[in-house]
């Protein structure tokens, strides 16, 4: 969830020719070879009476300061018949409390220098700020008082929900391959609440009330529910001193916290789609299978499979089916993490004049190559490197370095391991990665979309819209796809 | 392609692949001591007269820090390449970028795009490497390689550990001389740009922005897609891209700026190692290319729909000539820009936080060697398209005519600057801001200057420089969508409406039909 750059499916491949090694080589003498580490987050840890969960970390290298508050509470906690309200209930957050009118976390933000935003994924919702350090102590008022207090007021209210219309639009109707996306996660779950979309419907977000929103406060607002991270220029002293002042008096509710329990059945056959959008330049194929929790073991040579499968233009997906086959114009997969069960996925977009056919070959011949041979000791060793820069980069600023202990402790239930992370990775072997995609990237786990030009829509049967297509049917979308 | 799973508040800035100089401009410094006295006025502003409760109001900020800047050091090997280096070592990181002056601007009205595709291929072959090698052997490092034309300019960048600094700097210098442009990858890039061009033509917001620069710049040099279009790309040949090189490419007309947790001594050493023998031509440079603006273009406003009855939202552009990077108006030019653009700016006030009427609204004031753009954008449903162009419209008068109140103002100087210090807190964003100041000739002390600079501007400077440089009597409007929502009352409010059938659209000239 934090990892939006893995999630994003780019352009990769991989390959290997021995020439380039020994290039490489020569370059950079083995021994000579020091391992660049990623700086230890040294970060201080304390729970409140009421339940609030308090990580800082100093840094003092620039004068500013980023506060983020995650809560435990995402997409799958949108309530029955609302989808989309964990994220249209964000905005509202943005808007009056108590003390504050509408707007004013900009004021106490972007007016002086800094900035605000806020992100609803999957398993939680997390606002954070970043403002020159003397104005941490206005911010953790402000944090302190949306989540005591929240007003909604129903002309804000209305015209919030229109700004989240928009944003569908904008995300789902107007992109390319935006229903695509939306239809992906949609299809890829039969039971568990991650199967509805987090952006919502329209419908939905219609349906939804300001009484809906007083009562997901109430639900999901409660300082037993969130964890307070600052990290940068502050005195820690100082800072325990406000974060008493402030969030302390916030009284914890006797209510039971719901969670979500449904589990999703494991899949049984393989599952295939055809479906047909509007504004589609290049057909698309993409495939999901089911994963284990991020918290699981194999966590960590699923994320080295997807370095290799895809990252940069020497990934195996970008070299073999992008550069040497030509076959599409992107391909890349993803592993996308999550709290409850997660999604490893491929997606490609067909090059001009391919086939979706011929993709959906190629990428299962690269599948089957993971599941075949152990991938070399250059790729793992690569992989590990470009994960490591990926860390260091998010790191150079005080928002990442929160981002990465808040992700730690809340979805892995340690923040330590922001700090163990890379040790843990570099212990991952070519042969757990040759095992987790035998275990996982199986026929019987496997999702297929089509996503087609409406122009390719069969003439019958009309009534088929966005539906299932049986295995029967497979014949119609061939021929719909230009024939094998 | 990219699914962005989280779900933001804010317009994700993935809009723009038009505003390097905006990029940059959201840059770095810091000098907190100024910014603070701007904060302070601001957060009093807010708070009620007579305070009820402490709890009910925001605690007063704390006395601001200041830290150091960093400063750039350069030095001009004899090949007359310039180097400039400047250290960051919050972590282990360096970036390091070789930019040739000259980019789109140079493509040849035919060939648009040849800028671009010529970087582009920089990575894709050397005398000594296949394009897979030059993958592989600077991702091994965990690093990356990019490279590509922008207006005024053409760059190849990597970024890696510090530890691998030398490597990265000798591939970047294996790619920028001894590129192969072999026949095989011009051919595989060449059907790429196609299949990314009938991508980009899907989308509303892209093809707006194409539009735009056509109706802008008519058929001077900044007219044309930077990234070419259908025809021209099908039209260029490896002798225009090996020209391209051969003219431009050279060490007398190329800057190298290295950034991050680097010793400038070793960043010198390493320059010179894989650039000094870098040969100047005996030729003398290209003169300074033609105006790349026209000013004939910009006499008439023009309205102009392009109709794509298969659009899920419409995009609503505003757009005309700005200003240049070296306009002695350029600090009232980004104060008066930051006035309308940004999440409290007068645009998403607005449009989207009083009418709820798009995700964002934005402005971009993009500066070049010469006159750039100014443009204000939005996306909205279809049946608003009209709606919000007139909003975008009259926010350009109203900054012009209207009042500018110092507790506007104040914070939206803020804004800039806030903006301006956290881009410097990356070695990417500090390579990118110092690379630019090299590149339009601009003095390094302009890092230090900023905020003065910004906080200097008055609110009369910006009704000043709204009035007489971004008057929107001569702005253009353009809406991608379906017309057939929004043209009824769109033309109510303007007779000379051009309505452009997406299938009829040609980006190659200035009139944007097909001729038949």
């Amino acid at each position: 969830m934090l990892r939006s750059t893995r999630r994003v499916l780019q352009l990769s491949g991989v390959a290997f020719v021995v020439a380039v090694l020994l290039a490489v080589g020569v370059l950079v003498p083995r021994g000579a070879r020091a391992q660049t580490k990623v700086p230890r987050l040294d970060y201080r840890e304390r729970t409140l009476a009421n339940g609030l969960r308090v990580l800082s970390a100093v840094d003092k290298s620039s004068p500013t300061v980023a506060i983020q508050v995650w809560y435990k509470v995402g997409s799958k906690d949108d309530p029955e018949g609302r989808s989309g309200f964990a994220h249209l209930f964000e905005h509202i957050m943005f808007k009056s409390t108590k003390n504050m009118k509408s707007e004013m976390m900009d004021r106490l933000t972007e007016d002086v220098g800094g900035m605000n935003n806020a992100f609803t994924a999957d398993d939680v919702t997390v606002y954070f700020e970043v403002v020159p350090s003397n104005y941490l102590e206005t911010l953790l008022w402000a944090e302190a008082d949306r989540l005591a207090s929240l007003n909604v007021d129903d002309a804000n209210y209305k015209s919030e929900r229109d700004v989240v219309k928009e944003e569908f639009r904008e995300r789902v109707l107007a992109p390319p391959y935006g229903k695509l996306f939306y239809l992906l996660e949609q299809k890829s779950f039969s039971k568990h609440p991650y199967r509805r979309p987090g952006i919502g419907s329209i419908e939905d977000l219609d349906a939804a009330s300001t009484e809906d929103v007083r009562a997901f406060h109430s639900t999901f607002y409660r300082p037993d529910n969130a964890t307070l991270v600052v990290v940068g220029d502050f005195d820690q002293k100082q800072l325990d001193a406000w974060v008493d002042k402030y969030f302390a008096p916030i009284p914890k509710p006797n209510r039971p916290l719901p969670r979500v329990s449904v589990k999703e059945p494991e899949r049984t056959g393989e599952m295939r789609f055809v479906e047909f959008g509007q504004n589609v330049p290049l057909p698309a194929v993409a495939f999901t299978f089911l994963a284990p929790p991020k918290a699981s073991e194999d966590s960590d040579a699923l994320r080295i499979a997807e370095s290799i499968l895809s990252s940069g233009e020497s990934s195996r997906l970008y070299r073999s089916l992008v550069y040497e086959q030509q076959v599409a114009q992107s391909a890349s997969a993803g592993a996308d993490l999550r709290e409850d069960l997660s999604l490893f996925s491929f997606l490609g977009i067909l090059a001009s004049g391919k086939k979706p056919d011929d993709l959906e070959r190629a990428l299962m011949a690269e599948i089957k190559k993971m599941q075949d041979a152990p991938v070399t000791a250059a790729e793992l060793e690569k992989a590990k490197n470009q994960i490591i820069t990926n860390q260091l980069r998010e790191r150079e600023t005080n928002n990442g370095k929160a981002l990465a202990l808040g992700d730690a402790a809340v979805l892995l239930g340690d923040p330590n391991r922001a700090n163990t992370d890379i040790e843990r990775l570099s212990k991952v072997t070519a042969a757990d990665v040759q095992r987790v995609m035998r275990k996982y990237l199986t026929d019987t786990n496997r999702l297929v979309i089509y996503y087609l030009p409406e122009s390719l829509r069969p003439a019958k049967p009309a009534e088929e819209k966005s539906g299932q297509t049986s295995k029967h049917e497979r014949g119609a979308r061939v021929e719909a796809g230009g024939g094998k | 392609m990219s699914i962005c799973k989280e779900l933001s508040r804010r317009t994700l800035q993935t809009f723009d692949t038009t505003s390097h100089a905006m990029r940059s401009l959201a840059s770095k410094s810091l000098a907190v001591a100024a910014l603070l006295a701007a904060f302070n006025v601001a957060v009093s502003a807010q708070q009620p007269a007579a305070a009820a409760t402490a709890q009910a109001t925001p605690p007063p900020p704390a006395a601001p820090r200041n830290v150091p800047i960093p400063k750039p050091v350069e030095r001009t090997l004899p090949n007359g390449l310039r180097v400039v280096v400047v250290e960051r070592s919050n972590m282990p990181l360096v970036s390091a970028a070789l930019m040739i002056r000259n980019g789109g601007e140079v493509d040849p009205p035919q060939l648009a795009g040849l800028a671009d595709m010529t970087a582009s291929l920089l990575t894709k072959g050397t005398q000594t490497r296949t394009a897979p090698q030059i993958a592989e052997a600077i991702e091994a490092l965990g690093g990356s390689i990019e490279s590509g034309a922008r207006w005024d300019a053409s760059t190849a960048s990597v970024g890696v550990m510090s530890s691998r600094i030398p490597n990265a700097v000798e591939i970047l210098a294996d790619v920028v001389r001894r590129p192969t442009f072999k026949d095989e990858e011009i051919e595989r890039l060449r059907a790429q740009y196609l299949d990314d061009l009938t991508v980009a033509l899907g989308q509303p917001g892209s093809i707006a922005r194409y539009v735009a620069s056509r109706v802008v710049f008519g058929d001077a040099p900044y007219g044309h897609p930077l990234s070419g279009t259908p025809e021209s790309i099908a039209r260029i040949k490896r002798d225009d891209i090996v020209r391209m090189h051969a003219t431009y490419y050279r060490p007398d007309n190329a800057i190298l700026v290295i950034g991050g947790d680097i010793a400038a001594a070793d960043a010198f050493k390493t320059a010179e190692r894989f650039f000094a023998d870098w040969q100047k031509p005996t030729a003398p440079l290209p003169a300074a290319s033609a105006k790349a603006t026209a000013t004939a273009a910009s006499a008439q406003q023009r309205v102009v729909v392009i109709d794509k009855p298969d659009a899920g939202q419409a995009a609503v552009l505003v757009a005309r000539t700005g200003i240049r990077r070296t306009d002695p108006e350029f600090f009232r030019g980004i104060v008066a820009n930051s006035v309308l653009s940004g999440y409290s700016g007068r645009l998403n006030q607005e449009i989207r936080i009083k009418r709820g009427l798009s995700y964002g609204a934005r402005s971009a004031l993009e500066t070049r060697r010469d006159t750039g753009p100014f443009t204000a954008e939005a996306q909205t449903k279809n049946e608003s398209g009209a709606v919000v162009a007139g909003l975008l419209l009259g926010e350009l008068s109203r900054l012009a005519s209207g009042e500018l109140p110092e507790t506007e103002l104040t914070p939206r100087k803020a804004v800039l600057i806030g903006g301006f210090a956290r881009n410097l807190e990356t070695a990417s964003g500090l390579v990118a801001q110092v690379a630019n100041l090299a590149l339009y000739g601009l003095s390094f002390d302009e890092i230090n200057s900023y905020i003065n600079n910004v906080q200097s501007i008055t609110a009369k400077d910006v009704q000043g420089f709204a009035g007489s440089r971004l008057a929107a009597g001569a702005a253009n409007v353009i809406i991608v969508g379906d017309a057939k929502k929004f043209l009824p009352e769109l033309q109510k409010q303007y007779k000379n409406v051009e309505v452009i059938p997406v299938t009829e659209l040609d980006l190659n000239i200035a009139q944007l039909r097909k001729t038949k």
